[in-house]
């Protein structure tokens, strides 16, 4: 019974170490590289980068931007990255682990936001140059943190309300969809819009205010918008900040006979393909994206190399929303879908469509 | 036994609708109504277009959960599962129709291994199910890690249609979920294999003493309730087109509550597959009325939570007999 007991400990624990092997995944790099950027400084120095949920394109194309950014600089010797799965707990250890591991740099996507606040400070005072993005963990640079990268979401809620005013002169009802609950992009998102919207009474906002709850998932979007589109039978714009995702719960209501209205959101191949689909047989199907913004990452890599190389920081010091697609003007763009690509990829970002189709494995 | 034991035993046995499934028929017929009532979009075309496909994946694994809790089972590999099937599914073929079946045919051989691997580790090395199946979890993540990156691709165009084109009206994928459930239900309560199945559950060691090889049954359990997971993770990467990584997440504890509220004691023994399928309708539904209602986020967790408590109150609680207490005791309960 005993040796029986030993042995199954020495499974279990078989598996759980070569789970975690598996999933933290380690990439030497090469370092042949001619001319070295500015914020590439002299120390040599190893890197991490920890994203709170790895699991999906997006996250594939801005962590494969990471790996190219960091390519351009030859002193990083080494990049680790860590995937939190969705997990804040994880997301947390990997923190952990990678201070362990003696990183000098550390990038966080911190999706679970304030939540991490603890782990980022931890780092910080080991002296690891910590620089969290895209999503604001609270606290305070210098403090908790070497630097916060953001960007500007109420200016993407704006350039959402600036469209539709544009477009929906006479007003209409506005869905407003977002990923988890109180996550600040999708609240920032909503305060940009209700600045340009809100005094207007001839536009309303429907739905969960400040916006919808799918957490970005495919099969939640499709279960929150379905939900919607019974619930409202006049929907004039649905705003999104992840487009892509809304496409399998659109492409099941327009077979239920639904009419598409206009879409304010950011791109994917796959949206863009969609409208080009059913632009003929949708009268109302408007579509306006603004960059999905995979280089954010870059940005937040050059300040974390600059400051643990001692290279130049970087001028930028948050990312900016920028506008992508127009249908209606075909300024800055026309509605673009490369059939010829999977519906995974962002047209927005600097890495090529093709180059995207070809990233499977990290 | 006397004659009359006999003739209800054997009429039970013909009729066999468990007390679970009473309950969850008229939780679901109560639910249509309180939605038609308070939110009727919930039950409009489109509404229910949407949900029932999910409802016909949190059936299918359901339906795998059951048969491991019929084992005094519990498996949280689920989430694993589902994901790892639908990463196979979606990235191995990436986009290539002509690869589709090759993909689908490893996601179940991934699955059947992972049924064995389950399988043995809780009969064989007695690990604790839950243990077990928690690391088995964790591999199976770690596998799905190494071969896609965390990132599955597009649905292919072949997947979807198979699973999202219209057979008098309504999704295949919702067909799916009802043979899966009438096999299910046929193999475990009318065959041989079922019944001894299902004797196993109740008690191994009298049927270990009848001569019934209690290990291989186990093993049996674990292995087709992979199998179902695998066909419910296919069926899912053709409904959602362009799924996460990270899909089966939200199947763990739903699979369980199905379960549960389909009457399968957590103990083991006797299963209902048919009433863990119908109670999937239940939460998803559930889901679909809540959302309709249009209440914050807050208030939505709060009344699905209380609504699951509720159903399982309603036949978890003996009311009978509480209702006879009360009575016997003038109208007061005493403490135990």
């Amino acid at each position: 019974m005993i040796r029986s007991k030993s042995r199954a400990t020495v499974l279990a624990s078989a598996i759980a170490v070569a789970a975690i092997t598996i999933s933290t995944s380690v990439t030497a790099l090469s370092s042949a590289s001619a001319a070295l950027p500015s914020w590439c400084g002299p120390k040599k120095i190893t890197m991490g980068f920890t994203d709170g949920f790895g699991g999906n394109s997006w996250r594939l194309v801005t962590t494969a931007a990471v790996r190219e950014e960091v390519k351009l600089c030859p002193n990083v010797t080494k990049l680790y990255y860590a995937d939190g799965q969705g997990k804040t707990d994880k997301a947390i250890s990997d923190i952990k682990g990678m201070v362990g591991k003696g990183v000098k740099a550390l990038v966080v996507f911190p999706d679970a936001g304030e939540a991490m606040l603890p782990a980022l400070r931890s780092a910080y005072k080991a002296g690891v140059i910590t620089v969290p993005y895209r999503v604001a963990p609270g606290g305070t640079e210098g403090k908790d943190y070497s630097k916060f990268i953001g960007s500007d979401f109420v200016l993407a809620g704006k350039l959402w309300g600036e469209w539709i005013k544009k477009n929906l002169p006479d007003g209409g009802n506005i869905l407003r969809i977002s990923g988890p609950a109180g996550n600040s992009q999708g609240a920032d998102e909503s305060k940009g819009l209700t600045q340009v919207l809100g005094s207007d009474p001839k536009y309303k906002f429907i739905g969960a205010d400040p916006f919808e709850v799918t957490g970005w998932d495919p099969g939640k979007t499709q279960e929150v918008l379905t939900a919607a589109i019974a619930k409202y039978p006049k929907i004039d714009v649905i705003t999104s900040d992840f487009g892509p995702s809304m496409v399998s719960a659109l492409q099941a209501a327009v077979a239920s006979g639904w009419k598409v209205p206009a879409i304010a959101t950011s791109d994917g191949n796959v949206l863009g393909c969609f409208y080009e689909d059913n632009k003929a047989k949708q009268a109302n199907f408007k579509m306006m994206t603004i960059s999905t913004q995979n280089d954010h990452s870059r940005l937040a890599v050059q300040w974390a190399v600059a400051l643990a190389t001692g290279g130049k920081k970087p001028a930028d010091k948050a990312y900016p929303s920028t506008l992508f697609e127009d249908s209606v003007s075909g300024s800055p763009s026309k509605v673009q879908c490369r059939k010829d690509l999977p519906g995974d990829v962002y047209l927005s970002a600097k890495m090529s469509g093709d180059a995207q189709a070809k990233l499977k494995t990290n | 036994m006397s004659a009359l034991q006999a003739r209800e035993v054997k009429r039970s046995a013909r009729i066999q609708v468990s007390r679970g499934m009473r309950t969850v028929i008229a939780g679901v017929v109560i639910l249509y109504i309180a939605s038609y009532i308070f939110a009727p979009t919930s039950v409009s075309k489109v509404a229910q277009m949407g949900m029932l496909p999910f409802a016909a994946c949190l059936a299918i694994v359901g339906l795998g959960q059951t048969l491991v809790i019929q084992q005094g089972g519990i498996d949280l590999s689920v989430a694993g599962a589902v994901s790892l099937t639908v990463v196979i599914v979606t990235w191995g073929p990436d986009r290539d129709d002509s690869k589709l079946m090759p993909a689908v045919a490893a996601a179940f051989i991934a699955a059947i291994i992972t049924g064995l691997i389950n399988g043995f580790l809780i009969t064989k090395t007695r690990i604790n199910s839950i243990v077990a199946t928690l690391g088995v979890n964790a591999l199976l993540y770690g596998v799905m890690m190494g071969l896609s990156g965390g990132s599955p691709r597009r649905t292919t165009e072949k997947l979807s249609n198979f699973t999202n084109n219209k057979f008098f009206g309504l999704p295949h994928s919702i067909y799916f979920g009802i043979i899966a459930t009438i096999i299910v239900t046929l193999i475990v309560k009318r065959t041989v294999i079922g019944r001894r199945f299902e004797a196993v559950g109740a008690n191994p060691r009298a049927a270990h003493a009848t001569g019934l090889n209690v290990t291989r049954y186990q093993i049996g359990g674990y292995v087709s309730a992979q199998i179902l997971y695998c066909t419910a993770g296919v069926i899912l990467g053709g409904v959602i087109s362009q799924p996460t990584a990270y899909q089966g997440d939200d199947y763990v504890l739903p699979s369980v509550a199905v379960v549960v509220l389909g009457g399968t004691s957590l103990l083991g023994g006797r299963g209902f597959p048919a009433a863990s399928a119908l109670a999937a309708l239940f939460l998803k539904q559930l889901d679909m009325f809540v959302l309709s209602l249009g209440v914050p986020y807050g208030v939505r967790t709060i009344v699905i939570s209380f609504s699951l408590m509720l159903g399982i109150a309603l036949y978890a609680v003996k009311w009978g007999s509480i209702g006879s207490k009360i009575k016997k005791e003038g109208g007061q309960l005493q403490p135990v």
